[in-house]
């Protein structure tokens, strides 16, 4: 089966004997837990049938007309495409993480502003691989050894010591970090807008900050060399994305170098392809004005008070946000769609339980590098997103 | 912390006796560790009552061999994240399986060294392991690659 704990979408998920084998402890937990602690059917703190919530959902819709549609990370691309559908019918804002997440790098590449590549030719191709701010220790377990650093490629054979070069950019001795040892370098950085500077003045052969001389060396060495960048890069960068496209733009005049974000929910790609292809923007979008703006972001329309009802789907913002975003959703309607309890629904008039995608419901997911993968579910439920979103827009 | 022939040296009697079969007690120790003897096997310490000090801390220190494979490895389950770097670099795995854990993905041969089940490592078939019998190499390539020290073993 597919794993969709995170955005690397393993396919190799085997069960045998009642075990679960190849999947890391972050899928092991999605794909066993799955029927544990599962939200429940709820309107204003009485448990109903779903239908009845789906109802109560869709009055609490049709009475507002500043509503947000928010999360939609975890959900299939299918799901997501209705969910585009419901936002355009309620003339209301849409948004996802990817708003506080990678989102940035995605659109650059969506935009062809970066170039990128998919992580099997990374498998077979790459010889410098950066990890630029992200620890896929945590955020994608399998991430190195499935598709990165460890695996022999087709045309680098000769294993991870000799025919890889691994950078780790982190502001602290990361997990991941520890494995650069032998043919790696590991730079502790504390202004990424100066090691950007120090790469610049590198290439022009001048002495620089960072000793980063080394490294464009071993790129100029290879005909395929990668860039993954995290949300360590993302706010290192305070704003300034075209400080590391321009970079990425230098580098690639002399040696191959592609960009691939590194490191988010495993179909948060998918949300900002499936809106990109409706409207040209990847989050954050607003159907009444017709644009994505920074202020049409979850946490800045629920903090200035710009929406009073509020679609939560897959994603727990009472937790993840901040207070002084969070304390805000109390003054508003919420509906949750999960299919896990979390502290958001307990607060929510409308709490309707969902299904897992790729456990339950079959679609189709993005991988981080832009592969679109069919999901292989081992259980089947009836009442998924799908089921409740065509709901919701056929009674709009 | 490493286990060494020396640590265990250090609290055996040092009285080289031989009624343990071996020549010195250094020797003994280097036999303990590779586990072709057993502490039982040294008499004055379980005989004599200078030694009893001795010998509780002789236990303590040698409790980690009992978890151990036959090749020394122990792994530290709390640690492992799963994340399956010493499914692919190890060596074996490369040269018998090169169309799976070769390339990444989950082993693909029946009797594989190391898999990954529930999320945690798990050894399958220490015999196939390069430290394994009279010929080994002291290969650590697993311990080297793995993030959290999940994997160690017996000589450090």
């Amino acid at each position: 089966m597919i794993c969709t704990g995170c955005s690397c979408l393993c396919d190799d998920i085997e069960f045998e004997n009642g075990k679960i084998l190849n999947a890391c402890e972050k899928g092991f937990r999605h794909i066993s837990g799955y029927k544990e602690r599962r939200a429940k059917n709820i309107v204003n703190g009485k448990e109903v049938d779903v239908d009845t919530a789906i109802d109560k959902a869709l009055e609490i819709l049709k009475s507002t007309k500043k509503a947000v549609i928010y999360g939609l990370d975890t959900s299939t691309v299918e799901a997501q495409r209705i969910a585009i559908k419901i936002s355009e019918k309620l003339n209301c804002y849409i948004d996802d993480n990817s708003s506080f997440c990678l989102g940035e790098f995605v659109e650059a590449i969506l935009k062809k502003e970066v170039p990128t590549s998919t992580l099997e030719e990374v498998r077979d191709k790459a010889y410098v691989i950066l990890y630029w701010g992200t620890n896929p220790y945590h955020s994608l377990p399998r991430h190195m050894s499935k598709f990165t650093y460890y695996p022999r490629g087709s045309k680098r054979n000769r294993g991870y010591d000799e025919d890889r070069f691994l950078v780790v950019i982190d502001v602290r001795k990361s997990e991941v970090a520890k494995l650069a040892k032998k043919n790696a370098r590991f730079i502790k950085v504390e202004n990424d807008i100066e090691l950007i500077e120090s790469f610049l003045k590198a290439i022009e052969g001048k002495a620089s900050k960072y000793d980063v001389a080394g490294i464009l060396r071993e790129m100029k060495r290879a005909d395929f060399n990668v860039i993954f960048g995290g949300l360590g890069l993302k706010y290192g960068l305070k704003g300034n994305y075209s400080y590391l496209y321009n970079l990425i733009k230098k580098i690639n005049e002399f040696t191959p170098l592609f960009f691939i974000p590194a490191g988010f929910h495993s179909n948060m790609r998918g949300f900002n392809e499936t809106l990109f292809e409706e409207v040209r923007a990847i989050n954050k979008f607003s159907f009444l004005e017709k644009k994505s703006s920074p202020s049409f972001a979850f946490s800045e329309l629920v903090k200035n008070e710009n929406v009073d009802v509020a679609m939560i789907v897959g994603t727990d913002p009472l937790s993840s946000l901040p207070y002084e975003v969070s304390r805000k959703l109390l003054d508003m309607k919420k509906i949750v769609i999960d299919p896990r309890e979390t502290i958001t629904a307990k607060i929510a008039e409308v709490s309707i339980c969902s299904a897992f995608s790729g456990i339950e419901t079959e679609g189709e997911m993005v991988r981080s590098d832009g592969i679109r993968v069919k999901l292989s579910p081992i259980d089947k439920s009836e009442i998924d997103d799908v089921y409740i979103f065509k709901k919701i827009l056929e009674g709009l | 912390m490493p286990l060494t022939p020396m640590e265990i040296y250090k609290l055996l009697p040092k009285t080289n006796c031989k009624r343990c079969g071996e020549q010195t007690c250094m020797s003994f120790a280097f036999k303990l560790l590779n586990r072709d003897k057993k502490i039982d096997d040294c008499k004055p310490l379980f005989e004599e009552k200078k030694y009893e000090v001795q010998l509780k801390k002789l236990q303590e220190l040698l409790k980690p061999l009992e978890k151990a494979t036959e090749t020394g490895l122990i792994v530290n389950s709390e640690r492992c994240n799963g994340c399956g770097n010493c499914v692919v670099v190890c060596p074996v795995h490369v040269e018998r399986d090169p169309r799976g854990a070769g390339i990444g993905k989950g082993p693909l041969i029946r009797d594989p060294i190391y898999r990954i089940e529930n999320g945690k490592l798990v050894v399958l078939n220490v015999h196939a392991c390069r430290r394994y019998g009279k010929n080994r190499i002291l290969c650590i390539v697993c311990r080297e690659n793995c993030p959290t020290d999940a994997i160690s073993f017996l000589e450090g």
